[in-house]
């Protein structure tokens, strides 16, 4: 179904990854390998390095120095190689004017040598009646949507996703969670930023924390709770059953509101 | 190859589901031609007459004094020979002739003054013509009031002093529209490839689009040749467009009506697409957002449509200016683009015009090469 290898090896290794703009060192020795079939985390306070990393891994940015391989092949040398095999969902996303959202996917299908089933792709993420629409009168959350859409053309074995919640309400939330998992049981690799660390819990098998171009911790979210709470941490708040957003959702519902 | 070419469908797309940059790109062009072609600059310049003195007597130097007095006024007198002048006015140099034949105004010779107009000149020849009719009036009041008593023949005297034989010549296309019509196209062109294409990047690189297309396996060669296709196909549009109403409103003809012309134009069209679509190429290098393209690109192409021989001839210029406007790519464009229409010149005809948007082409091509940025 998808470009994935049969090997059983990491397919995203990152080895001390470093890069540096002027006077700031955004990427400063990452290492980290992500198994196939795994939804892996990054997470970290704005300008901890999360997008750099991740355009890194994506060809979009030449590392300092460091070696980054996407099902063994290597970014930097063959940038156009690992595009082919990876979907690539944008932190601000934005697509031609003046197409439709099935013209769109076909030209990325075309850009990605894939001939694709526009509607089948519109479906997958709840945009079917909208194939005749334009990209920017869609809602944050169906923008979103789409542009998930349009890194799955070439049926790619590795998706990178920028911050996919940033931005949108519990509900359209909830729903790009269930689109995510959806992506993971198909067997794609998922690699995600997120500042959210309810959608880290959430979605993640195992995530990194990074900070100052740094993993400052690297585990499931279990094991990294559990190892916080041995070193005699306690929440200073009552534990409650239910969550400030349980409530919101349970008054309001789970069905999407941008449609 | 693929790539590159579902990238021009979709550019096409988007421009022709673009109303406004239609409008822009043709309207405008359109207005301007309609405007300029009603002000008719022409009329306001003053014409030039070719004089041919073969009385050589007081008659004539009377009629000669007076026209080149008028010069400051509106004409422009030259002597010659009968075949040089003749000559001069076949190939549209000056708007009329005036033959003042042997004998003239002397006893029992010729009154007549034989003028030739250029119908292609209308206004600036029948200006000239009604100057010499005032002249030969003003000489013959003269003539009559100062009679000359101490010549018994003052009865022979010239009964009449003279009159005016007229007939026009006829040629090639020279008004004023079918001087502002091919310039218009030529500007189009230009405008069309620098505006065109550095709104087009500025904003794709602002909303974020460039940096989409730099995540998928789309190396920049592709997309900057889908850019050029997309612009050329539409300058080629453009310029068919501009000229069938150039026909329709003006009367104008394209060359000699031939396919020969026909595809002169559209090989212009295309060879100055390139050229300026280069620029804006060139340009979104240097700028990168909306509020530094506007006046960049303003200023890159003002001085071009005003200097380059468009609205008028470029030896309206002081001589100085024109030792630098004569290099100007748009000169080049509009230059080859008016031979091919106008006169219906052949590609031999415009080679050093080809060969200037050649040069510019080269160099600026180095330019956009360096300047050009994803980001």
């Amino acid at each position: 179904m998808n470009n994935a290898g049969t090997s059983g090896g990491p397919v995203i290794v990152a080895k001390d990854l470093r890069k540096r703009y002027d006077d700031i060192q955004a990427v400063d020795g990452v290492s980290f390998e992500v198994y196939r079939g795994e939804v892996f985390g990054m997470l970290g306070p704005n300008g901890a390095g999360k997008t750099t990393t991740v355009e890194i891994l994506e060809g979009m940015r030449d590392p300092d120095s460091g070696v980054a391989l996407i099902d063994g092949i290597d970014v930097t040398r063959e940038p156009m190689r690992v595009k082919k095999i990876i979907g690539v969902q944008l932190q601000a996303n934005a697509f031609f004017d003046r197409l439709t959202l099935s013209e769109l996917l076909k030209l990325f299908g075309t850009l990605y040598g894939h001939s694709v089933s526009s509607q089948d792709l519109l479906d997958r993420v709840d945009l079917g009646e909208r194939g005749k629409s334009q990209f920017k009168t869609l809602s944050g959350g169906q923008k979103q949507r789409f542009s998930i859409a349009a890194a799955l053309v070439n049926e790619p074995a590795v998706m990178f996703l920028d911050e996919p919640s940033s931005g949108l309400d519990p509900q359209a939330r909830r729903n790009m969670w269930e689109l995510i998992k959806g992506l993971q049981a198909d067997g794609t690799t998922v690699m995600l930023t997120t500042h959210y660390m309810e959608e880290a819990e959430e979605l993640c098998d195992r995530v990194a924390i990074v900070d100052s171009g740094r993993i400052v911790a690297l585990d499931t979210p279990l094991a990294l709770v559990d190892g916080l709470l041995e070193t005699g941490f306690r929440n200073e708040r009552p534990t409650r059953e239910a969550t400030l957003e349980d409530v919101f959702i349970s008054m309001t519902g789970r069905a999407l509101r941008d449609e | 190859m693929r790539i590159a070419l579902s990238l021009t469908v979709a550019s096409l797309k988007m421009y022709f589901r673009n109303r406004q940059a239609i409008f822009f790109s043709l309207f405008i062009p359109f207005l301007i031609m309609v405007i300029f072609g009603l002000l008719d600059f022409d009329r306001f310049s003053g014409a030039d007459v070719g004089i041919v003195d073969q009385a050589q007597n007081e008659a004539s130097a009377a009629i000669i004094l007076q026209l080149t007095d008028r010069t400051d006024e509106l004409v422009d007198v030259e002597l010659g020979s009968l075949g040089k002048e003749t000559e001069r006015i076949t190939d549209g140099e000056i708007d009329a002739m005036f033959v003042i034949p042997a004998g003239f105004a002397e006893p029992g010779g010729p009154v007549t003054v034989s003028a030739t107009t250029d119908e292609r000149s209308p206004q600036r020849a029948a200006l000239a013509v009604a100057l010499l009719d005032q002249i030969l009036g003003d000489l013959e009041r003269q003539a009559a009031s100062t009679p000359d008593v101490t010549d018994s023949s003052v009865t022979k005297g010239p009964a009449k002093f003279g009159t005016i034989s007229l007939s026009t010549l006829e040629g090639d296309d020279r008004s004023y529209t079918a001087f502002l019509v091919p310039g218009i196209v030529a500007m189009s062109i230009m405008q069309l490839g620098i505006f065109g294409v550095v709104f087009a990047l500025v904003q794709y690189r602002q909303q974020g689009v460039l940096r989409r297309l730099k995540a998928a396996p789309v190396n920049p060669a592709q997309f900057l040749f889908a850019q050029i296709s997309t612009r050329l196909s539409i300058s080629v549009f453009q310029t068919l467009i501009l000229l069938l109403v150039g026909m329709i409103l003006f009367d104008l003809a394209v060359g000699d009506g031939d396919v020969v012309s026909w595809l002169l134009v559209i090989a212009l069209a295309l060879f100055g697409g390139i050229l300026f679509v280069t620029m804006g190429l060139a340009i979104s290098g240097v700028a990168r957002t909306e509020e530094v393209a506007a006046p960049v690109t303003n200023l890159v192409s003002m001085p071009m449509m005003f200097l380059s021989g468009v609205f008028f001839p470029l030896d309206a210029l002081p001589g100085v200016v024109t030792i630098v406007t004569q290099f100007l790519p748009l000169t080049f464009l509009a230059d080859a683009m008016r031979a091919v229409v106008t006169d219906g010149s052949g590609i031999t005809d415009i080679w050093g015009e080809l060969a200037g948007l050649a040069a510019w082409s080269a160099i600026v091509f180095a330019a956009a090469t360096r300047l050009f940025r994803w980001e």
